[in-house]
């Protein structure tokens, strides 16, 4: 047996052909991806880090709505100059309740994951509703609807909070009882800066430093 | 490393890695170097007289870059963390490789930093090279709010540029504000005041900074209700972040309209905290830039 007349026999052969297609591409995921879904250490939470709350979630989903996150990456990557720039580089742990994560692949805008608490409220607000008053030089385009829309329109809160508990994140009855009722009278511009300032907060010293590396 | 993976998955990914850069290996020198037996015996077809398939292997360069992929990755593998739990001979890390970066940084500037936190601010000051640093630090971190070139911004942030310090203008008072940040208090008087009240306080407090009208209906409210942060005279109170109202620099607005909705509704302009996002030296370097 040899490469060539293997070759000639697999190309002779459609179903073998097939067959070996579908194993050679496989190789990469079976190496690069199963040993990582089973991997604990990538699915603990950082100690910090706990499941969004209603308010939070509601904010997520519309920095989603808005595609903040073609613009904005949510991943600070281990090199100094993003360190100091940014803050910590992102850790695995932070991001156990992100559904979808939100890492993004470009930064037309600055990175957002160590946002939560750089500015007050008061300058999100401005900010999302005209980045030129805060910023003369910024290109990001202004928000101004979010804040005449309810954060309560924003889908349903309560079977949000279902399906997420139902993928195991840790949400107790009262939390979800209570969902609806933390929405209230909350705009969109309420809730997305509510989420914008927890960003990057579920940091761990401790977990920095048991995994080696932390600055 | 604990982000390695171990145990089962370790080996699955080391069988799998080693038995694939093998295979290819044999496939790619067999193709090149094996007896293709079947060709040999047959007779190769030409069609119309002349037109046959030929022969082409191809090119040998290309043997060698597929084996040289293979040699490289092997000896990558041998040097970098990607076998299994194996953490190469380098011992290499994304987290080491900052933990590094900041080691060579501490070594070539932490004197030299450690220096200019002992600094005079006098010093500092007159030191172009600092100041430049000082500058770009607060383009940096601060512009965004008090504006590109410290004079404050929308009614909100303010101005870094005016003799007025709502917390204090001091280099320790301006260190405090920056490491710990603020956040102003003034309380909604429309729970406890009237709207003509308030219209009355409003209007007075317009006058404080020409001396106050002594003869204002507003004045006796004023001292009521105000003075106890604000000041008799008006001359606020930098421990309580109370503003100075006794000169004619206004954060949110000096006009009627604006007064009278600070009184209403109430102000918690919001500053906040630094000591975790920057280090000694560039609070120092803020301070100096600030302070002058």
């Amino acid at each position: 047996m040899n490469g060539l007349s293997l070759h000639r026999k697999i190309e002779e052969h459609t179903g073998l052909l097939i067959f070996g297609i579908l194993f050679v591409s496989s190789i990469g995921g079976l190496v690069q991806l199963l040993p990582v879904l089973t991997q604990d250490s990538l699915a603990t939470a950082s100690a910090n880090t706990r499941p969004y709350t209603a308010v939070e979630l509601t904010g997520r989903d519309i920095y989603m709505r808005e595609n903040c996150v073609v613009c904005h990456s949510q991943q600070v990557r281990p090199l100094i100059a993003e360190v100091e720039r940014y803050g910590q580089y992102s850790r695995a742990g932070e991001f156990v309740y992100d559904r979808p994560f939100m890492w993004g692949s470009k930064r037309t805008g600055p990175d957002l994951h160590r946002i939560g608490g750089k500015y007050s409220d008061e300058w999100h607000r401005l900010h999302l509703l005209d980045p030129r008053a805060v910023v003369p030089t910024s290109i990001m385009p202004g928000y101004p609807w979010l804040d005449e829309r309810l954060a309560s329109e924003t889908g349903n809160i309560t079977s949000k909070l279902t399906v997420l508990r139902r993928l195991g994140h840790p949400y107790t009855d009262e939390e979800i009882a209570n969902a609806e009722a933390d929405l209230e009278g909350l705009t969109e511009m309420d809730a997305l800066v509510v989420y914008l300032q927890m960003l990057g907060t579920g940091f761990s010293e401790e977990d920095a430093a048991m995994q080696g590396g932390a600055h | 490393m604990a982000d390695l993976p171990s145990g089962f998955w370790a080996g699955w990914i080391v069988v799998i890695t080693l038995v694939s850069v093998v295979a290819l290996a044999w496939l790619v020198w067999s193709i090149y170097f094996g007896r293709d037996q079947h060709e040999e015996s047959e007779v190769e077809p030409v069609w119309d007289n002349n037109l046959a398939e030929g022969h082409n292997p191809p090119p040998l360069w290309w043997f060698w870059l597929l084996f040289g992929a293979m040699i490289f990755s092997l000896i990558y593998l041998i040097l970098f963390p990607g076998l299994g739990s194996n953490t190469g001979l380098l011992n290499w890390s994304q987290g080491k490789r900052v933990a590094d970066s900041y080691g060579n940084f501490e070594a070539t500037f932490a004197d030299a930093r450690a220096a200019v936190v002992d600094m005079d601010l006098l010093q500092i000051q007159g030191n172009a090279a600092l100041m430049d640093t000082a500058e770009r630090i607060y383009q940096r971190e601060c512009a965004v709010c008090h504006g590109p070139e410290g004079r404050g911004q929308a009614n909100l942030f303010p101005n870094l540029q005016d003799a007025e310090w709502q917390w204090g203008g001091l280099p320790e008072q301006i260190e405090q504000s920056l490491r710990g940040g603020r956040r102003a208090n003034m309380i909604a008087w429309q729970s406890i005041l009237s709207a003509e009240v308030i219209d009355d306080v409003a209007g007075y407090v317009m006058t404080l900074h020409e001396g106050g009208d002594a003869d204002h209906p507003g004045k006796p409210l004023y001292e009521q209700n105000c003075a106890a942060c604000h000041g008799v005279g008006g001359d606020g109170n930098e421990m309580l972040g109370a503003s100075r109202l006794s000169d004619d620099i206004w954060l949110y607005g000096g006009d009627f309209t604006t007064i009278r909705e600070t009184l209403l509704y109430g102000r918690t302009g919001q500053m906040p905290a630094f000591g975790e996002r920057l280090d000694d030296f560039q609070i120092k370097l803020l301070v100096a830039l600030l302070a002058r």
